[in-house]
């Protein structure tokens, strides 16, 4: 479970990373639909792991 | 525990990020940046081979993948086989872009609309997913029409072999690549290089 939490800590640090390197490039477009497709999963999936955490 | 069925939704949408290999330099560490490609796909299988044979667990797969090819291999396959040939000239930079990205949030759509409003509404959304997609990203309603189109009917089959994953990428740039090749349709914006360079 510890690596399972490493591992989407990981794919949260690359989704900021490719999105800022979007931003920097001027590709808007593309950093949008990255955070805009992303959002709600990853919202969604972190309040499962919160929620996992104060049981 | 984690909800193993979002946290398959996170897998997939989180692959839109394949796109920013168009921002890698043309070369790394002296290696053509084509070679990670290659590395990156020989990676992927190497996990699925030890997941198969030595009955390696990994969160998030679906029972019947147990003993059949995992669709994060599927998925994989497809975008480095449209990197692939992006590489060598054959697709354009656009529609690459947008049919990565494109499987990787229609699928989950679909599959989630399906879910909660059932069959119809599933294509719908997943038709204008796919056409927002191509839309924002291409910028030619041709394209999106068709590209959009061609992305759900490919969803439909379930094939054993060939997956959704790999059919949802692979289907639709085959169609808009041989459109735009026997200009049977419109030209693409800046002839389909939307990202000139890397960082």
């Amino acid at each position: 479970m510890r690596f399972t939490k490493l591992y989407i800590l990981t794919l949260y640090f690359v989704l900021i990373i490719c999105s800022v390197l979007f931003i920097t490039k001027e590709h808007y477009n593309i950093a949008i639909l990255l955070i805009l497709g992303n959002m709600l999963p990853g919202y969604t999936l972190a309040s499962s792991l919160l929620r996992e955490n104060e049981n | 525990m984690i909800d193993e069925q979002i946290y398959r939704r996170f897998n997939h949408t989180i692959a839109a990020c394949f796109v920013v290999y168009f921002l890698f330099p043309s070369e790394i560490l002296r290696l053509q940046r084509s070679y990670f490609i290659v590395l990156f796909w020989l990676l992927v299988v190497s996990i699925e081979i030890a997941r198969l044979t030595k009955g390696i667990k990994i969160l998030g797969m679906r029972d019947y993948e147990k003993d059949r090819i995992a669709s994060f291999v599927w998925f994989a396959s497809g975008s480095c086989l449209l990197l692939g040939l992006h590489e060598i000239g054959l697709f354009p930079q656009s529609l690459v872009i947008a049919t990565i990205i494109m499987a990787a949030y229609t699928d989950p759509v679909i599959g989630e609309a399906t879910k909660k409003w059932g069959d119809k509404k599933g294509v719908i959304c997943g038709l204008v997913c796919s056409f927002v997609i191509y839309q924002v990203i291409v910028g030619v309603l041709f394209y999106s029409i068709i590209g959009s189109i061609a992305a759900v009917i490919a969803e439909r089959p379930k094939i054993k072999w060939f997956d959704d994953d790999l059919a949802m990428q692979i289907v639709p740039m085959i169609i808009l690549f041989a459109l735009y090749w026997y200009d049977l349709g419109p030209n693409l914006v800046e002839e389909g290089m939307i990202i000139m360079e890397g960082i």
